[in-house]
């Protein structure tokens, strides 16, 4: 193959050269041809900036759909839709209290595909969440936070930090009375914090009320810190996978026999090159390479139909809703007319909901302890048992206290959306 | 998986397509178009002909910057035959905005010239709705959170169905002619003209504060109405007062359908700042204003004076809608005492006084003062005191069913129908526990003399001593029931033992402060923190006529030895001696001086 790619290019008469150049541009972004052998496909994965993140081969526990359920692949591909259409959006948008609503107004109204990106904006956001904090529910409950993975857990809990404060700032944006009270409420929320509490609160607003500088604040957190930081962690995260040895998955003697031993064929390198190295055949921190059962397949283009599979379903998830479901649009800010109840972001309504017991322990204290406890799971639960399987009955104190967790929240969260109605009393959706 | 991918594909590019449809076939491009083809055909020149065969379908928008906060109307966009005088004849929105004289229009021989022209004034300015909006239902304003659809044209589908047709017809727009065209009696808004009137024969303007106009307190301010509600809330608000907010004790005031409609114009048009007014002007007015009193509240249209005195209280007090609270004769507010016979129960000095400032006399009193001249309160005390009881019924139990049960209700429990407004609350005559604690010489007093400061009203000029006694020999056996042990008189001085001074005083205020915050408050208003939870309510101590009316033995009595049936407990039982209770009075009393002195002057 190499050798056709020579002669081509050492045809130097004019036409030649203009009836290769299709050819020659192509060849020259795309290093490789659609791979046809292992070699290609190895090849591929490794010379492509794109897909040089994945490894050349990965191991089949990682692609089994019912282990991963493509939960933080969606959560990646959420941020992306998020980041174009938010792009987008940008180029209509004023961070002023004067112009933000009216450019809601346009953005409905006469902007081309405005009405759409907001609502493909909106419930992308609000989609990232729970799909952040179910990828979180799925790594702890196949246990994927264990040695050596524990600090990528750490930085998937601060993911989820950032996610929360990015759709939260996010929120204020429309500078419409849902916005401007749910941002109220929970800018009062972090009062709570002794001490400091009203220091954080004038930090995060730039006034004591919800105003004008607020609104800079969030827009310039909403798409510029946050994105950088998320995207920095991000990369962190994906890289980490790939140093801590993949994605978690039993050890392999438990994995059944026989599914492996397909060696892969070595094509002789062309002279002058070196043999390409098998660097994704990792099994734990370190590149190993060696007659151990070989139970992985290559990510060309196993790993990347599955991913573009996660893209797709991702992608029609947020434009049947987008187009079923409008994003919400009150009524311009009224600072004397709060709705009854003022809510907050419904993912902040359980420690709303908590807030009305205790204004201290709802909004600073069990927050805080809930985010240390998180980050503190792998280095709490130092047992190496029940990796890699949903559910593992070694696993069944830590499961169920996690489960506990993650249903208290749950539930406080729809009694503080579904259940409270007029002065936070009790009240029944139906 | 292929398939699964496939479908999902699938979804991905049918939802582009929709949008992408959405997104190049407009509604508006529609008409546009049929403006364009219709305008052809009636084109009277070639170079029309091709002017309209040039045009291309496009978002019109005026950019009004003239009147207050710029507006972006990009109605012109779907009615863009509105400023063609060729589509009157046309149905919406394909139609000629139409012209007329009452919107200072010119005829200038079969021309129409605009006075209010589209180009300068927008639509919004008059039509209110969303101008922004390219779609009927949010340009239109139908979206129920937008807070202005077109005025008398869009009804939003959160409104109720009762009210709905009442909201609809072009007269709402005066409210939004009236932004720039102030004039109290412009030929263009007269149902502004009526509701203001309303609003002060009314009476709103006792309880509503509107700036520059009214300065009542009692119920919400009105200044930017018309800013804060839509008509539809505006409507039930004044129709259903207590469908908003069950607290409310506004009273339903008896309107026609019409009056009800001048007056949510003319609180629609209450925007707090106008399209005429500079915010300079407005901080000149509000400099102004604090030296004297609106202009136009103390000069409410007046009937024309007539000779008789009487015959021309009674005039105003029908006119002021008093009965919109108080009963008299067969009118009953429902909220407040019955006037029927006051001048039985009131004489002269008291009710002018009252008039002038009630709360001189009943510190808790709801009732407004309201600004009306001096003659105007002479003529309608010398009304009321024309107002003299009938000769009342031979059994006690009717006289308790005529005098007594608005306030005390029909069972004596303290539940009358306006029991709820009246402060201090009625007695519950009922609680057994307070009735035999006291001798019944109390109650014929306090039902002969009345009960200074609260409004029990003073019946011996009505009910003979007799009928009195056996008014509450009534009481006793139909609604206290329970026989009580015989009371005997408690060793206690006349007068306080400590001389009041400024060391007892002091002495009375740490006391005071240690012990009775709780339920009297730190002011002493009876609004403590636990007030709430007791019935009946602690008493407001800064009540002066009430504290000025009883004596240094009840009082003492009171501390040491209790209430019984309220929440007042025997302080003697705590340790306190007759000396500490001694400097309470004088602290007490101190207070109701300074704070008589206090309202004397806000009085005057």
């Amino acid at each position: 193959m190499s050798a056709v790619h020579d002669k081509i290019s050492n045809d130097t008469s004019l036409s030649s050269v203009l009836r290769q150049l299709p050819r020659n541009l192509w060849s020259s972004v795309f290093r490789h041809p659609l791979p046809s052998s292992e070699l290609g496909q190895a090849q591929t994965s490794f010379s492509n900036f794109f897909l040089h993140i994945h490894p050349v081969k990965v191991n089949r526990h990682t692609l089994k759909p019912t282990y991963t359920l493509g939960l933080g692949l969606m959560s990646f591909f959420l941020f992306v839709i998020l980041t174009v259409t938010g792009v987008l959006l940008m180029f209509y948008y004023v961070p002023s209290t004067d112009q933000a609503y009216d450019r809601m107004l346009d953005l409905r109204g006469s902007v081309a595909f405005g009405t759409f990106l907001r609502n493909m904006h909106r419930w992308a956001a609000h989609g990232m969440v729970i799909v952040v904090f179910l990828h979180m529910c799925r790594v702890f409950f196949t246990g994927s936070y264990k040695k050596p993975r524990e600090f990528n857990w750490v930085i998937g809990v601060l993911l989820l930090l950032l996610t929360l404060f990015s759709s939260f700032t996010g929120y204020l944006l429309p500078w419409d009375q849902l916005a401007f009270w749910a941002i109220t409420v929970g800018a009062t929320i972090a009062t709570y914090a002794p001490f400091i509490g009203q220091k954080i609160q004038f930090l995060l607003l730039g006034d004591n009320v919800v105003g004008q500088e607020a609104l800079l604040r969030f827009y310039v957190l909403h798409v510029v810190v946050l994105p950088l930081l998320m995207s920095l962690l991000i990369a962190i995260h994906f890289w980490r996978i790939r140093k801590d040895g993949g994605l978690s998955r039993p050890p392999e003697a438990e994995v059944a026999p026989g599914a492996s031993e397909i060696a892969v064929k070595l094509v002789s390198p062309p002279a002058g090159k070196q043999s390409f190295g098998f660097m994704g055949l990792v099994r734990g921190p370190f590149v190993k390479v060696g007659n151990v059962p070989d139970n992985t397949v290559f990510s060309w283009p196993h790993l990347l139909t599955a991913e573009l599979f996660v893209f797709v379903i991702t992608l029609a998830a947020v434009l049947v809703v987008s187009l079923l479901f409008h994003a919400p649009l009150e009524e311009p800010v009224n600072a004397l007319h709060p709705p009854n109840p003022a809510k907050a972001p419904w993912y902040f309504l359980g420690l709303q909901e908590l807030v009305s017991y205790s204004a201290f322990w709802g909004g600073v204290g069990i927050p805080a302890l809930e985010v240390l406890l998180l980050l503190l799971v792998p280095y709490l639960d130092r047992s190496p048992h029940g990796v890699g399987r949903w559910f593992a009955k070694e696993r069944l104190l830590a499961n169920t206290l996690f489960l506990t967790f993650a249903l208290f929240n749950v539930g406080l969260i729809v009694i503080g959306t579904l259940f409270r109605g007029p002065n936070w009393e009790f009240v029944t959706p139906w | 998986m292929k398939l699964a991918l496939a479908i999902a594909s699938l979804i991905v590019f049918a939802v582009h397509g929709v949008v992408f449809y959405d997104q190049f076939f407009h509604k508006w491009e529609r008409y546009q178009t049929a403006y364009f083809d219709q305008a052809r055909s009636q084109a009277r020149s070639e170079l029309e002909r091709a002017e309209m065969e040039a045009r291309r379908p496009r978002i019109e928008q005026i950019l009004v910057t003239n009147f207050g906060a710029a507006r972006v109307d990009r109605c012109t966009t779907c009615h863009i035959a509105s400023d063609d005088p060729r589509f009157s004849g046309l149905s919406h929105p394909l139609k000629t905005h139409p012209y007329s004289t009452a919107l200072g229009d010119i005829n200038q021989a079969g021309r129409w010239v605009r006075r209010h022209k589209f180009n300068d004034f927008g639509c919004t300015i008059c039509h209110d709705g969303q101008g922004r909006g390219l779609t009927e239902y949010y340009a239109h304003g139908e979206d129920h959170y937008w807070p202005e659809p077109l005025i008398g044209y869009t009804v939003q589908h959160t409104w109720k169905k009762e009210y709905q047709k009442f909201l609809k017809g072009k007269e709402y727009m005066q409210a939004n002619c009236a932004q720039c065209h102030t004039e109290e009696n412009f030929a263009g808004t007269p149902l502004i003209a009526k509701g203001r009137r309303l609003f002060f024969e009314k009476n709103c303007y006792g309880c509503h504060r509107i700036e520059g106009i009214s300065d009542g307190t009692l119920g919400p301010e009105l200044t930017e109405a018309g800013k804060k509600f839509k008509i539809d809330y505006l409507w039930e608000s004044i129709v259903d007062p207590r469908a908003g907010m069950a607290t409310s004790f506004m009273p339903k005031f008896r309107l026609t359908e019409d009056e009800v409609k001048a007056l949510v114009i003319f609180l629609k048009s209450r925007k707090g700042i106008n399209l005429t007014e500079t915010s300079l002007a407005l901080f000149r007015a509000r400099l102004n204003q604090d030296s004297a009193p609106p202009a136009a509240m103390s000069q409410p249209s007046l009937p024309a004076p007539s000779l008789n005195l009487v015959a021309r209280g009674k005039e105003l007090v029908e006119q002021r809608a008093c009965a919109a609270c108080h009963k008299i004769g067969d009118k009953d507010g429902g909220i407040a005492p019955d006037l029927s016979f006051e001048g039985a129960i009131k004489d002269e000095p008291w009710l002018l006084e009252h008039f002038k400032n009630p709360r001189a006399l009943i510190p808790d009193s709801i009732m407004p003062a309201f600004r009306f001249s001096q003659a105007d309160f002479e003529a309608m005390t010398a009304y009321l005191i024309s107002l003299k009881a009938p000769t009342p019924p031979a059994s006690p139990a009717e006289i308790f069913k005529l005098f007594c049960a608005r306030c005390h209700g029909e069972k004596g429990d303290g539940q009358g129908p306006v029991a709820l407004y009246v402060d201090p609350a009625p007695r519950d005559l009922t609680k057994a526990a307070f009735m035999n604690s006291k001798p019944r010489e109390r109650f014929v007093k306090s039902i002969q003399e009345g009960v200074p400061g609260t409004s029990m009203a003073a019946w011996q000029n009505v009910l003979s001593e007799s009928q009195i006694r056996a008014l509450v020999d009534y009481i006793f056996t139909a609604m206290v029931k329970e026989r009580g042990r015989e009371l005997k008189a408690r060793n206690l001085p006349e007068q306080n033992p400590v001389p009041s001074s400024p060391q007892s005083i002091a002495r009375g205020e740490q006391t005071y402060l240690a012990r009775c915050t709780g339920c009297h408050g730190r002011k002493a208003d009876g609004k403590g923190p636990n007030s709430l939870d007791i019935v009946p309510r602690p008493r407001n101590l800064r009540n002066s006529p009430f504290i000025q009316s009883i004596s240094d033995r009840r009082m003492i009595e009171s501390i040491l030895y209790g209430i019984q049936g309220t929440a007042m407990p025997p302080w003697i039982d705590y340790g306190m001696s007759q000396k500490d209770a001694g400097d309470l009075v004088n602290y007490i009393r101190s207070l109701t001086q300074a704070s008589g002195r206090r309202q004397l002057r806000a009085g005057r």
